[in-house]
């Protein structure tokens, strides 16, 4: 299998093949983070379609590392942009640009399997699951979901920490290859 | 908890893109000069990763996973490829020209059969007959019209109408098909099988009298049609 970073610099060089093959891979990704956040399929659509349009127009955007890390956190804040722009409430974006060092180190984990993450996160406290996925995909600043939660701000940080390193020491056995 | 834990607390919401943007460009620059806040970074970047991948959509649609539509990366494509050109624009352009051949063939063919000429001025008749029947509907100022995004269903006295436009071709061995739901059923029956012309345009009589309809939907098909549609329709109209 063609791997994503050279599929990308075909993708630079305007080969719609590449940029189909692309789009095979990580169209369920970012439809379905698009669709978490919105709760809306046609206008999850919506953003799948920017997003994609977006790459193929600008694929200069994407600056090495973990492809499916990038286009997920750019799925997601394109989605919370639709999901603000319809008047929900302000929040913070995920940095998209990684330094290319952090992002290397995320290679390794390249080929996340999608059920079994599913199985890691429904394992992990609720009160360490919720505030990460309202976080993630609520767009909520840790200081909304101590309002919401009556949590102090201190222990909504803590928890979110707990519950990802929870997971990413679950991730282990979670790679494909 | 000293302050450092409180930032790593700090670089963990950060990561999960949950700070607003003065907090998150402390914490950045903070990861500038801190190793062990840029390694707790860089050691929770995967779990964030796999956060998203969680809810990565599934193919399998029975596991109450939501199916995109498959007109979606028709449009997409269809964009892409209309910038460059592929491989592809070979082959199409031999095809448009063996459609003409063929079509000059059938003309010629058709033409030395003098016996069918009263059958061929009757059926164009005929045509242009229920094409004028067809803008006279469609322009009528007491014609019911009942839009959905890029496109129309038109209920004109009994006949009924479906037109389109910006259609993408459907997916290789595909075609859409309109269905209609009669008045009191909770089953859509299966109507007419179409493609779009140039430019994704479609216009069609469909076969139910419009009194009788309740709802008109459009689906992607497989070839021939299908007696109950099997993708999510692209459009429902209530009428």
């Amino acid at each position: 299998m063609e791997d994503d970073g050279r599929l990308m610099e075909r993708v630079q060089d305007r080969d719609a093949d590449a940029f189909e093959t692309v789009y095979d891979r990580y169209h369920r990704l970012v439809y379905g983070v698009a669709l978490r956040v919105l709760a809306d399929p046609a206008a999850a659509e919506d953003v799948t379609q920017a997003v994609f349009l977006k790459l193929w127009n600008e694929p200069s955007l994407f600056r090495g590392g973990n492809f499916g890390a990038w286009i997920a956190r750019v799925a997601r804040n394109r989605a919370l942009d639709a999901a603000r722009s319809r008047a929900v409430h302000a929040g913070a974006d995920l940095p998209e640009s990684l330094p290319a060092d952090d992002a290397l180190e995320e290679t390794a984990l390249a080929r996340i399997d999608g059920q079994r993450v599913r199985e890691a996160l429904a394992q992990l406290p609720a009160d360490q699951r919720e505030p990460i996925e309202l976080g993630f995909f609520g767009g909520a600043t840790h200081e909304q979901i101590a309002r919401q939660t009556g949590l102090p701000l201190g222990t909504v940080k803590t928890r979110m920490r707990t519950g990802l390193r929870r997971l990413r020491n679950a991730l282990e056995g979670a790679v494909i290859a | 908890m000293n302050s450092h834990d409180e930032m790593l607390d700090s670089v963990a919401a950060y990561a999960l893109g949950t700070l607003p943007p003065d907090e998150a460009s402390k914490v950045a620059q903070h990861l500038q000069t801190c190793d062990a806040c840029r390694e707790e970074y860089r050691f929770l970047q995967p779990a964030v990763t796999a956060v998203a991948y969680s809810a990565e959509a599934r193919d399998d649609t029975s596991a109450g996973a939501t199916a995109l539509s498959p007109l979606l990366k028709a449009r997409i494509m269809k964009k892409v490829r209309a910038e460059v050109p592929t491989p592809q624009s070979l082959p199409r352009t031999w095809g448009a020209y063996a459609l003409a051949a063929a079509c000059l063939a059938l003309a010629v063919v058709t033409g030395l059969t003098d016996l069918s000429l009263n059958d061929r001025l009757t059926r164009a008749r005929e045509q242009s007959a229920a094409q004028v029947q067809t803008l006279a509907d469609l322009a009528a100022p007491d014609a019911q019209r009942y839009t959905f995004a890029d496109g129309s269903v038109v209920a004109a006295g009994d006949r009924l109408y479906l037109t389109m436009r910006n259609l993408p071709a459907p997916p290789a061995g595909h075609v859409y098909q309109a269905w209609t739901l009669p008045k009191g059923s909770k089953t859509m029956a299966p109507s007419s099988t179409f493609t779009p012309e140039n430019g994704g345009v479609a216009v069609l009589r469909l076969p139910a009298q419009a009194t009788a309809v309740e709802a008109v939907a459009v689906s992607v098909e497989p070839e021939g049609g299908s007696k109950q549609p099997t993708t999510k329709p692209i459009a429902v109209v209530r009428i």
